[in-house]
């Protein structure tokens, strides 16, 4: 027999009805399936089942989360030394980038997962895989120089408040990551905002700074002079259109790479688990509201009212929030047409977040949370709608 | 799908002995006509419904009551007779040729098919109970495609029997006072020669587009036809047997198939027969899942059991209880799935079905597979949790009682809700309720 599968059915028992770790059975099977499937076969008809679990499914957005992590791990890297002044080079930057990096990873999931643990334990429901995305999702969408404490907390509050007081997975109407990182946005600002947290400090020793301050594109952008082009500050604070789209600049660590969210959010279309529907209506939304205020931009108009509405899918997160976040099932309105309608109103709240509220430049992470709250009133009507064309049976 | 059965039929010997198995017809509540012991013949009532005692259901073997199985709440689970040997004894009814039917009044029609004990084969919508004698239904469907896996494929159990379909066919006429619907996919249509001219409707795509239930629900108009009949074509085929030659039918055809079964083809076999009869259990380890029925519809039994009156057919498959290693890992170029997460989405072989649930029990996460497959358009997770918060105006309006019970919808679930199995108790008690409001 495989040996693991030995060790496994050797500390079941512990793990029994009646034994001291009773109560962390939930924890026993959900390491249990990491290795093996269950064994379980169906009691009552349909007799076949399909081959695809919940674990599967969030293992796959997990896997597509990856390359934004590793790319994160380099970019966080790169951006210290490019503002320290070394000459870059790939294994220290990555090293360097890990270092800052990974621990935020790990206290996310030590926390996240730690208070699934808990409360499965008090609440008797299963782990919920979902936990293990949320945790990758939330130290990806948070600054770099964010303080451990922070990332600690932050994590404790998204899974705790954003999920399991409405009764966990399934229940929750928030998206638990978003819920987190907003809490320490409104919590901490300092930490959370403004130029100088985008950027690890790497300490060469000699003088060495308390912090890097380098301007996020969506920082820069309100810059622009009067009459001046967005898009030619951008260029000219570093970010052209390349380094946007390829993600080589200061911003969250895992969020400012479009390619990758694009390759990311490719992916998971191709294997049905993130749905199309809402991101064609996040980026119909995101360039329908620019072209707007395209049209309706004067010569004294804030900056972001000219801004090409292609550069609002480059910028601020917008790609890893439409791949990633938006996409989130259960945050999401639960019936086809609704989608496409919450995907088109996070793009055109997101827009309008950023040009009239400056304060919160961050405008895709509050317009999903807003959204989610009215995701219940989309589906609402979308099943009246429906059920309009029934012919009744009652 | 690995497991279709052959199209040779084998005509099986008479076996000893043939039940009925009560419990496995929905909605009735059975009364006992015979005690063990008692000597049957074929024809011969052995229970009727306590709701209508007029339907009554006959033995399908002429011999002596062997056993009475009982099952919880003194539910009748089996009658199993034990066969004479030699000739069995045998009830005779009217014959009926098409003059006569011509000439028949509905009510002298009704009367001759609950006498001969087959008013079973119809069933009315939207619950599928034995329909009520004195409505007139306002539309009867027979549907003869067979698209779950695997039932008797009907080119097969209509060779050579175009003629009685047509009697039977005639016979539905005079019971509604709308139009039969004689339905089956496109491709019957071209192999069932002249059973195949007097279709009416062709049905396209996968399981469960055969189902009456589901046809209905694409050609309603209107709320009144809601409460039309159905009939399967292999039943409708029973009943003019019985009208035809004056006998109780006691032979049907039935498919054996699955990725497990010895040997996949077609049987003539006794209704009720005893499953072993079907297949040797002296082939197989043991540890198969008997399924009588289709793979998403029909009931786990086992060796020891008989086929069920509806039933058409045997499918055994793999139990497949050991628990796959690093399964969350395979790319599962052998993984059956709805969903496009496996490798098997590209392969072109056919697929093994176990028993598996490949999954643990979670919460919904709107993944809405289950909406992508429901043939009547329904939101099973939202119907789910309607059922659950008891939101009975909720759960009707979404359209519980469209349900034609087909089961794809927990098939796909990857948090393995048992979401078909909810809606079914969900509407047989519904349909309990309306019982009781009518007395
Ligand atoms: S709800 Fe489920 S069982 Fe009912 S018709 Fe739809 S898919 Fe089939
Ligand atoms: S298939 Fe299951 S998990 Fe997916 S939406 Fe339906 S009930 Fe929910």
């Amino acid at each position: 027999m495989n040996p693991i599968h030995k060790f496994f059915l050797n500390q079941h028992k512990h793990f029994q009805p009646g034994r001291p770790l009773a109560r962390l059975a939930p924890f026993f099977e959900s390491m249990e399936r990491v290795f093996f499937g269950p064994g379980t076969v169906t009691g009552q008809s349909p007799h076949p089942r399909d081959s695809l679990s919940v674990q599967r499914y969030m293992m796959l957005v997990i896997l597509m989360l990856l390359p934004c992590l590793f790319f994160g791990m380099y970019n966080v890297g790169l951006q210290a030394f490019k503002a320290a002044g070394q000459p870059p080079s790939f294994w220290p930057m990555l090293l360097f980038g890990a270092k800052t990096v990974l621990p935020l990873v790990i206290i996310s999931y030590l926390f996240g997962f730690g208070w699934e643990i808990v409360f499965s334990a008090i609440r008797k429901h299963p782990i919920s895989e979902g936990v293990f995305v949320t945790s990758m999702l939330f130290p990806l969408i948070l600054p770099p120089t964010t303080p451990w404490w922070q990332a600690a907390l932050g994590i404790s509050f998204g899974v705790v408040i954003g999920k399991e007081v409405f009764g966990g997975t399934g229940r929750n109407f928030l998206n638990p990551a978003l819920t987190g990182r907003a809490f320490l946005y409104f919590a901490y600002p300092v930490q959370m905002s403004g130029d100088a947290v985008w950027t690890a400090v790497y300490k060469t020793g000699v003088q060495a700074v308390d912090a890097v301050s380098a301007a996020t594109p969506l920082a820069v952008i309100p810059a622009t002079p009067a009459g001046g082009m967005a898009e030619k500050t951008l260029a000219a604070a570093g970010y052209d259109l390349g380094t946007l789209f390829l993600g080589f600049y200061p911003d969250s660590i895992g969020a400012s790479s479009t390619l990758l969210c694009l390759i990311g959010a490719v992916v998971l279309i191709l294997l049905g688990v993130a749905s199309y529907r809402i991101i064609v209506g996040d980026i119909l939304g995101i360039l329908a509201m620019g072209y707007l205020l395209n049209l309706l931009a004067g010569p004294d108009s804030a900056p972001y009212y000219s801004l090409n509405p292609w550069y609002h899918l480059l910028v601020g997160g917008s790609a890893f929030g439409i791949a990633f976040m938006t996409t989130d099932p259960v945050s999401a309105p639960h019936t086809h047409g609704a989608r496409y309608v919450y995907g088109f109103l996070i793009g055109i709240l997101t827009v309008l977040i950023r040009v009239f509220n400056p304060a919160y430049p961050e405008g895709i992470m509050l317009a999903i949370l807003f959204m989610n709250v009215f995701a219940p009133l989309l589906d609402q009507v979308a099943v009246g709608l429906q059920v309009r064309r029934r012919i009744p049976n009652v | 799908m690995v497991g279709a059965p052959a199209d040779a039929v084998n005509r099986l010997p008479d076996p000893d002995r043939i039940a009925l198995l009560p419990d496995r017809i929905p909605h009735i509540k059975p009364r006992l006509l015979v005690a063990e012991g008692d000597p049957v013949a074929i024809g011969a009532p052995l229970f009727e419904d306590k709701r209508d005692e007029r339907f009554k259901f006959l033995s399908p073997a002429g011999g002596t009551v062997q056993r009475i199985q009982f099952g919880p709440r003194r539910s009748v689970k089996a009658i199993v007779i034990a066969r004479a040997r030699g000739e069995e004894g045998e009830i005779r009814f009217p014959l009926l040729d098409e003059q006569g039917l011509a000439a028949m009044e509905r009510a002298q029609l009704i009367h001759r098919i609950l006498e001969g004990g087959l008013w079973w084969v119809l069933r009315a919508l939207p619950f599928r109970d034995l329909p009520d004698p004195e409505r007139v239904p306002p539309m009867i469907l027979v549907g003869l495609a067979a698209k779950e896996p695997f039932l008797p494929s009907p080119s097969v159990y209509l060779k050579d029997q175009a003629a009685l379909l047509g009697f039977g066919l005639k016979v539905l006429g005079k019971l509604t006072a709308g139009p039969v619907v004689l339905f089956s996919d496109a491709r019957s249509r071209a192999e069932l020669g002249p059973a195949g001219a007097m279709l009416t409707h062709v049905v396209e795509g996968a399981y469960p587009s055969d189902d009456p239930g589901a046809v209905l629900y694409h050609i309603k108009r209107n709320a009144a036809e809601n409460h039309a009949w159905f009939v399967s074509g292999a039943d409708l085929l029973l009943l003019a047997q019985l009208l035809r030659q004056g006998r109780c039918p006691t032979r049907r055809i039935v498919a054996v198939g699955g990725a497990a079964a010895p040997v996949r083809q077609h049987y003539d076999v006794r209704l009720g027969a005893p499953l072993a009869q079907l297949a040797d259990p002296g082939r197989l380890t043991g540890t198969e899942r008997w399924i009588v029925g289709g793979l998403l519809r029909g009931y786990a039994s086992s060796a020891e059991g008989f086929m069920g009156l509806y039933e058409t057919s045997l499918n055994i498959v793999p139990a497949d209880e050991a628990p796959d290693f690093m399964a969350l890992f395979n790319p599962g170029w052998g993984r059956p799935s709805y969903s496009r997460t496996f490798l098997s989405r590209l392969n072109p072989q056919p697929l093994v079905y176990g028993c598996k649930l490949h999954g643990d029990r979670r919460a919904c996460i709107a993944c809405l597979h289950c909406a992508n497959v429901c043939p009547v358009r329904m939101l099973p997770h939202m119907v789910y949790k309607a059922i659950l918060a008891e939101e009975v105006e909720e759960y009707l309006q979404l359209g519980l009682l469209d349900c034609v019970e087909c089961g794809l919808c927990a098939y796909v679930c990857p948090s393995k809700i048992e979401l078909s199995q909810t809606f079914i108790a969900a509407r047989r008690a519904y349909a309990r309720e309306q019982a009781h409001k009518r007395e």
